[in-house]
């Protein structure tokens, strides 16, 4: 028998292959289903609201790849984006477009909070940022008292809500930010560093490492990617509001962890990222084209986020699981 | 009771771990396995004890069919293991360890735990075995070695007739691995039958009478301990003949020079922590310094000082004549201070990235902020050629390496950054022979090329024959100091540590 010896590798890589290519198998029998029981739903116009969507939840999406890949977390970038959207909507007025300079800026100084607090401060992620979540929102709530605050600039909702060659401008940002996030991820040292510590903390830090700082950097990043989150929901909706990015950490972690991105660190991919995002933000629009019931479409969501880590997850890398 | 085992097979996926072991568990008996990495000591050991099953052959007990299901099924039988990690749980009590499963054992009328009765069975387990260890210890206080008798009272708590240890002593100190062999003795003179695996020979033979050597997975023989040479032993382990020695000869001396080269790094009067108290010394290039001595004595708290982890409480350094003053690890790699640590798999390397992601961790080659792969890989090929890293490609993970050669990776790591001072922290725990003649043949030839080491061992032999000097440490103070290594006995440095 020839062949028993390399049975069980060639089944191994079989498996292997499987759970990789799993998100895209995921997106692609979404798309079929969705497009079967609604023909408006694949459509240019409706594949471009898609987008439009998503981008929101890409942008801030991409940031936390970083900050779970090195086995960290970050709950508070729904607030993050609300008070980015709110200084958007305050300066867009005077500034125009080049709002987007302080919304950059109010993101990164949220996240150089929460960074400064887990790195140097060495509060737990999960609890600085559970903190920094409900202060982010509490400020928003101060400055507007639960009212909108509208943006009305023109040349502001021109450059983020027009279209060159029919693609919306906010479509575009999203596609520059990944190939900037995947050029850091995968070209940087910097992005070697975050995987490092993922993979070991204690390791990193007797190689080296500057890992105190590489962290602080990993959440500014996620929060300037956040402020330009903000901006674009903002810049869409043509407001800020209280309520806006209110569960959007669920959705932003969700998005990370189908895409294959494991909680436990060490591991990350921007692509993977990418397919998460489509896959979250397709499978709610689909529902709605479909018509499913609203009050089962959190049912769904939640299952396929299980199903999902259930088959991609690899127990055999990370051990325990907790 | 007799354990036999005829023809034992075990594969996993393509790797054949065990191919054709038989041993024989006479009553009464101690039994050693002995092996390389990877011999199929542990693998073996684990099929008696029903951790594992045989793909293939038979085992028996008292001539009846023995297959056990499991290890608890196996505990039932009267046959207990005892697994080479340390499984304490440092939150609960010593009984409560020991008791672990059977908890309910004890439960009284209303479901709630008699703890004094407990108390009372677990001291009388510990007593029987001669461990020094009082029930109302803190488990969180208590060294390795102690936690290992705990387990061994544990095991011995079903009442078994046998006793299986898989490398009871691996992560032992000196003193510690004393208080398991005598537990060893104890039990032997009360007549239990006992296997265990090691890796250390001179344990083998102070208790073993038998041993069953193993060599790739492969039955060699078994014998009686008092009718084979250490040497022969080592030469049917490793199927070749061993050089006289696994260490490297050192540099012959120019009799009219006695300084080696200038001093890298000098340490005064330097206290770190508790661990350590006004300790001086200094290493030379080409030099290397060993330190002896128990764990907690200080030699660890020294590394933390010099690799920048832990500040100093006194005290000062100087490195290449200048103040050095290490505020982080990051810090120290930069000044050219390269450090090994002792624990391989939580600080030394991350397992699940490859060999190329370990080897250039410490100073990636990079072009400003974007990482420059194609030197990576040259800098890596050249490591991985240069120490004899056995690996298929740079970009393998090293998940699927052995334990001397993932030490050799983290020894390219330390390399990797062209160091001057290299602190090496028990550089061939748990590494085969084979791997630790290279990996000794490595340290000897930096060192000949003018890198300070220090190395800190737990291993005698290991601090004699690589050592130029040896400082001996016992609670943070140095309580002897030996010039001339090679001329130093196991004796002389033992009776300076305890």
């Amino acid at each position: 028998m020839p062949n028993a010896s390399g049975e069980p590798i060639r089944n191994a890589g079989r498996l292997e292959l499987i759970k990789r290519s799993f998100p895209l198998a995921m997106l692609v029998l979404l798309i079929v289903i969705f497009s079967i029981l609604s023909p408006r739903f694949l459509t240019f116009s409706n594949l471009l609201i898609v987008l439009q969507q998503g981008t929101v939840l890409l942008v801030a999406a991409l940031g936390m790849t970083f900050v779970i890949m090195a086995g960290s977390i970050d709950l508070s970038v729904g607030s993050i984006v609300a008070i980015a959207a709110l200084v958007t909507a305050f300066t867009s007025s005077s500034l125009g477009a080049a709002a987007i300079i302080p919304a950059i800026t109010v993101g990164a100084a949220a996240g150089l909070v929460n960074g400064v607090l887990l790195a140097k401060g060495k509060v737990p992620s999960f609890i600085a940022t559970m903190g920094a979540m409900v202060v982010y929102r509490g400020i928003v709530l101060l400055f507007t008292r639960g009212a909108p605050v509208s943006i009305e600039d023109e040349q502001f909702l021109d450059t983020y809500t027009n279209r060159t060659l029919g693609i919306p401008h906010s479509v575009i940002i999203g596609l520059v930010l990944t190939l900037i996030a995947y050029g850091i991820i995968n070209r940087t040292v910097f992005g070697r560093e975050v995987r490092a510590i993922g993979g070991g903390e204690r390791v990193a830090i007797l190689t080296g490492i500057q890992v105190a700082r590489v962290k602080i950097y990993m959440y500014v990043l996620l929060g300037a990617l956040c402020g330009i989150a903000g901006l674009l929901q903002g810049a869409r909706a043509m407001a800020a509001t209280a309520q806006l990015g209110e569960g959007l950490e669920l959705d932003v972690i969700a998005a990370v962890v189908v895409g294959g991105t494991p909680l436990t660190g060490g591991v990350g991919s921007v692509v993977g990222t990418v397919l998460g995002v489509l896959i979250i933000t397709l499978l709610s629009n689909g529902m709605n084209m479909t018509g499913v019931d609203p009050y089962l479409q959190n049912i769904v969501k939640g299952t396929v986020l299980v199903c999902a880590v259930f088959v991609t997850i690899d127990r055999k890398k990370i051990g325990i699981i907790k | 009771m007799t354990l036999t085992a005829s023809n034992l097979h075990k594969s996993y996926g393509q790797t054949r771990a065990v191919n054709g072991v038989s041993i024989e568990l006479r009553p009464g008996t101690v039994h050693a396995i002995v092996g390389e990495n990877g011999a199929g000591k542990s693998t073996s050991l684990r099929m008696l004890a029903g951790a594992e099953r045989p793909d293939a052959g038979e085992m028996t007990l008292n001539g009846a069919r023995y297959a056990p299901p499991s290890v608890i099924g196996a505990a039932t039988l009267g046959v207990s293991l005892v697994y080479q990690e340390i499984t304490i749980n440092r939150s609960l009590s010593v009984a409560e360890n020991i008791f672990i499963d059977r908890l309910r054992m004890f439960a009284g009328s209303l479901g709630f735990i008699d703890r004094r009765r407990m108390e009372s069975v677990a001291q009388a387990i510990l007593e029987r075995i001669g461990a020094q260890i009082s029930v109302s210890s803190d488990t969180g206080r208590l060294n390795l070695g102690e936690l290992k008798c705990i387990e061994i009272a544990r095991a011995l708590s079903t009442s078994p007739k046998i006793l299986l240890l898989d490398e009871s002593t691996a992560y032992l100190d000196h003193r510690e691995v004393q208080a398991v062999l005598r537990v060893i003795g104890e039990l032997k003179g009360q007549g239990m039958t006992i296997a265990f695996v090691s890796h250390h020979l001179d344990e083998v033979l102070a208790v073993a009478q038998e041993l069953t050597i193993l060599k790739d997975g492969q039955f060699v023989g078994t014998y009686r301990t008092s009718e084979i040479a250490p040497r022969e032993i080592h030469h049917r382990m490793v199927g070749r003949e061993l050089a006289k020695s696994i260490y490297p000869p050192r540099p012959a001396k120019d009799p009219g020079k006695t300084a080696r080269g200038p001093i890298v790094l000098e340490v005064s009067d330097v206290a770190v922590g508790r661990e350590l108290n006004n300790i001086s010394l200094d290493v030379r290039a080409g030099e290397i310094l060993g330190l002896a001595g128990l764990k907690g004595a200080g030699a660890k708290a020294l590394f933390a000082a010099i690799c920048g982890d832990l500040p100093l409480r006194h005290g000062s350094m100087k490195l290449a004549g200048g103040s050095y003053a290490p505020s982080s690890p990051t810090f120290a790699w930069r000044q050219g201070v390269a450090h090994l640590p002792g624990d391989r798999n939580n600080e030394g390397l991350i397992a699940e990235f490859s060999v190329l992601d370990n080897l250039v961790m410490a100073r990636p080659p990079r072009h400003g902020p974007v990482f420059d792969r194609a030197a990576a890989i040259t800098i890596a090929g050249d490591l991985v050629a240069q120490i004899g890293i056995k690996v298929q490609s740079v970009d393998a993970s090293c998940r699927s390496l052995s334990g001397g050669n993932l030490q050799k990776v983290v020894i390219g790591k330390c390399l990797a950054v062209g160091p001057r001072l290299l602190l090496l922290n028990n550089p061939t725990r748990g590494v085969d022979v084979g791997a630790r003649a290279e990996i000794y043949r490595i340290i000897r030839q930096w060192a000949a090329q003018g890198l300070a080491i220090i190395l800190s061992s737990e291993d005698m032999p290991e601090l004699i024959g690589m050592s130029d000097r040896l400082l001996v440490l016992r609670q943070g103070y140095v309580t002897h100091r030996i010039e001339t290594a090679a001329d130093a006995t196991e004796h002389d440095i033992i009776g300076h540590m305890a």
